[in-house]
């Protein structure tokens, strides 16, 4: 379920990691006590609300790779009218598949310029996959049910990761050399920081997003 | 009379009916000042109260406007590809190409058309999750030009259903807003903005059933008042009010202000003038009508009143003015009953009367008795003369019931008769009971007794009526007769009774020179001079009256003159 993280290799020998603890500032979600059309989601009791942290990508940006670049294959799952994981990341050429787990029909479609698809209606059970060949933030929706949607976040390089329920991440395998870190969340904004990476030592860098407004 | 000709007091019924007229319109003109100001009053509370039931209604049916109008945007704001669209365009609307964003945008305007032509507003505004514009549609949408910044003032944006009064371009907008979510996540914004204009403010009056006004932040926006009088509310301080009385105009209106958002404030106003004019109209009619009743009604009572009272008072003086003009103090006036007092005066007025009439009597009956005994006296002077007063009285009412005289003139012939020689007692007793022939001059003195007899007369007032009698009683149809030497006709009638009756007496009574005469010899000898001496007519009286008052020797009986 989770987005596996590039090649789970042996760690070369001319690389090394990038930890960190992630902070978010901003207050995402804002409900709303007057809305007079309230969330539809169904059993939501059962499905306990994805911490917000899940919802932060941190990669590198413009990182250079050489080589074929490994995809891979994941899923993002339709459940309680919603998707899960809400954010997702992978690098380019990967498949995603979509199942329904919901009792009644999904759909998925995109309108976004790194990949425009529909993949119709269809029931409980099915699953029908999209390969994403493009880099890009690519939004996903589902056209019966308005408000749910994902964002699958397609990179041209394996080094990014999604923290953990504690907040802190790790990138691994980082060929050394000077990068810009950035931790991106859909709404709330980015926060970028220059990294040096060198052979055998990790790096910490904790980024807080977006930016605190410090006098 | 006290008061001088020209200037008499006026006539009762003039009084009665000014006192009942004046009080007539005195209550009339109380009646209509209360009712104007009861009918002002009711209709001022009656137009209070409808316009507060037509707030409850306005706030009522506007609730569930607004509840509708939320439900109607929140299903709206459901819409899976305005927010798709919305959403993807936000996340690479910097790094898209020009193209690629038109797209989109079109995308976002396509369907915000589709909702707005299914939407009751004026114009539908679609602002994203900075407040910037992404696509207006609807009759004004395109006061909302794509990329600028939502420019509603006064209505706030994100708040689910919110609704509020918000200026654009110079219009007052009532706004609903609702956001669009994915998740719980808010991306963007729906404004359905309807025109706070003539339209509406006329909706609005037809809902509260009165006139509406709208003014925000002191200034009028719309009204289905009439412009002067609409600019005169804007510019009232009692427009700041929830409720109130104000004049406009110089018509007074009630007002209310039915429901204030913001610093706009929706208010219903009605004339209480326009209203009460209707209804003291017809107030007045009835009054009118009732005061026209009542002034008839009041001549009539005043016409009545004022007879009731005038009738039997006039007919007591005219009763009053008959008996004095008469001299006819018998009268006895019938009771009226129209009233207590008018009879208790009437009562009066004829007891006093009676014993005016009885006083009258007694004097009447004390002269007649003093004249009686003069008469007797004179008549006993001469001894041959003695009861011929009473004789003649007695023969002379004999003849002249035999003559089918009136009885009044019977009367006046009784005490006439018995008063004919009254004058002798200016004659002296040697020419009165002389026993031989009368000298011319002596003759003289006896022919001046009937006129000293008139002056006699002339002194007693109720004697007058008799003077006649005493005077003319030798005066003869031939005209030979003294003291006038009237003829036939001139003579009146009870003249002539007594003159025959007189002769009678004398022809058969004894006398100091020869002896007294029969009857039949009298008779005859008086029916020589019938015509000429006296009147035929009474002399054939006489002969029918002489056997019921004669003895039948022919002597006279003397009865009582007075019965």
């Amino acid at each position: 379920m989770l987005a596996p993280v590039a090649a789970p290799r042996a760690q070369a020998p001319d690389s090394g990691s990038i930890t960190g603890r992630i902070k978010l500032t901003t207050r995402v979600r804002a409900p709303l006590p007057s809305n007079a059309y309230p969330s539809r989601s169904i059993g939501k009791h059962e499905a306990p609300p994805i911490p917000e942290i899940k919802n932060v990508v941190v990669y590198l940006k413009d990182a250079p790779f050489r080589g074929a670049l490994p995809v891979s294959r994941v899923e993002l799952h339709q459940q309680n009218e919603t998707f899960v994981p809400h954010v997702l990341a992978i690098t380019r050429g990967s498949t995603v598949d979509f199942p329904n787990d919901d009792p009644f029909f999904h759909n998925v479609f995109s309108l976004s310029s790194a990949a425009a698809f529909n993949l119709g209606r269809y029931p409980r059970g099915q699953s029908r996959p999209a390969k994403f060949a493009k880099a890009g933030l690519v939004k996903v929706f589902c056209d019966i049910h308005s408000h749910m949607s994902a964002s699958i976040l397609v990179l041209e390089h394996p080094y990014f990761t999604i923290p953990g329920t504690d907040s802190n991440y790790e990138i691994r395998n980082v060929p050394a050399g000077q990068y810009t870190i950035v931790g991106w969340h859909e709404r709330v904004g980015e926060r970028s920081a220059s990294v040096r990476v060198e052979a055998g030592r990790p790096v910490t860098v904790d980024l807080t997003v977006p930016v605190e407004d410090v006098p | 009379m006290t008061s001088p000709t020209g200037a008499q007091p006026p006539r009762l019924l003039v009084k009665t009916l000014a006192v009942i007229f004046v009080t007539v319109a005195l209550l009339l003109v109380a009646v209509f000042v209360v009712v104007t100001v009861s009918v002002r009053d009711q209709v001022r509370q009656s137009v209070a109260a409808s316009l507060e039931s037509g707030q409850r209604i306005f706030a009522a049916v506007e609730s569930r406007r607004q509840r509708e109008l939320q439900m109607q945007a929140a299903t709206l704001a459901e819409n899976p590809t305005l927010k798709a669209t919305i959403d993807t365009f936000a996340a690479e609307a910097r790094t898209s190409s020009g193209a690629q964003r038109t797209l989109w945008l079109n995308t976002i305007g396509n369907e915000l058309d589709k909702v707005a032509a299914r939407v009751d507003a004026d114009a539908l505004v679609l602002a994203d999750a900075r407040q910037i514009t992404l696509a207006a549609a609807g009759r004004l949408g395109d006061r909302w030009p794509r990329g600028r910044p939502m420019a509603l003032a006064g209505a706030r944006a994100g708040d689910a259903g919110d609704i509020g009064i918000g200026r654009a371009s110079g219009l007052l907008f009532r706004v609903v807003s609702v956001p669009l979510q994915l998740a719980d996540v808010p991306i963007g914004t729906l404004y359905l903005a309807t025109t706070l204009d003539q339209r509406y403010a006329e909706e609005l009056a037809t809902l509260a059933n009165a006139r509406t006004a709208i003014v925000s932040d002191g200034l009028l926006v719309a009204s289905t008042l009439p412009e002067t009088t609409a600019r005169q509310f804007e510019a009232a301080p009692e427009s700041r009010q929830q409720v109130g009385t104000v004049l406009l105009d110089g018509q007074s209106y009630a007002f209310r202000r039915l429901v204030q958002m913001g610093g706009t404030s929706f208010y219903a106003l009605g004339s209480i003038d326009e209203s009460s004019q209707a209804a003291t109209r017809t107030a007045n009619r009835n009054l009118g009508v009732i005061a026209t009743g009542a002034a008839v009604l009041a001549l009539l009572a005043s016409f009545w009143l004022a007879r009731m009272l005038t009738e039997p008072v006039g007919r007591l003086s005219a009763s009053l003015a008959n008996a004095s003009q008469a001299h006819d103090v018998r009268v006895q006036l019938p009771l009226t009953g129209s009233s207590r007092e008018i009879d208790a005066l009437t009562k009066t007025f004829n007891a006093m009367m009676a014993s005016v009439a009885t006083a009258e009597e007694q004097t009447q009956a004390a002269y007649t008795g003093s004249i009686r005994a003069l008469a007797t006296a004179l008549d006993a002077r001469d001894p041959y003369t003695a009861g011929h007063s009473e004789r003649v009285s007695v023969l002379s009412v004999a003849i002249a019931r035999a003559l089918n005289l009136p009885a009044d003139e019977i009367e006046v012939i009784r005490l006439g008769a018995l008063l004919h020689d009254i004058g002798k007692i200016g004659v002296p007793d040697a020419v009165l009971m002389k026993p031989g022939a009368l000298t011319d001059a002596e003759f003289d003195i006896i022919k001046q007794h009937p006129a000293a007899g008139a002056r006699i007369l002339r002194s007693v007032p109720f004697l007058v009526p008799h003077i006649p009698i005493v005077e003319l009683h030798h005066e003869r149809p031939d005209g030979r007769g003294y003291p006038h030497g009237l003829r036939g006709d001139e003579i009146p009638m009870a003249a002539r009774v007594v003159h025959v009756a007189d002769a009678y007496d004398a022809i058969t009574s004894k006398r100091a020179y020869r002896g007294s005469r029969p009857s039949s010899e009298a008779l005859r000898e008086i029916w020589r001079f019938a015509g000429t001496e006296f009147h035929a007519e009474v002399v054939g009286a006489l002969a029918t009256a002489l056997p019921g008052v004669t003895t039948g020797g022919g002597a006279l009986v003397a009865e009582q003159v007075h019965a």
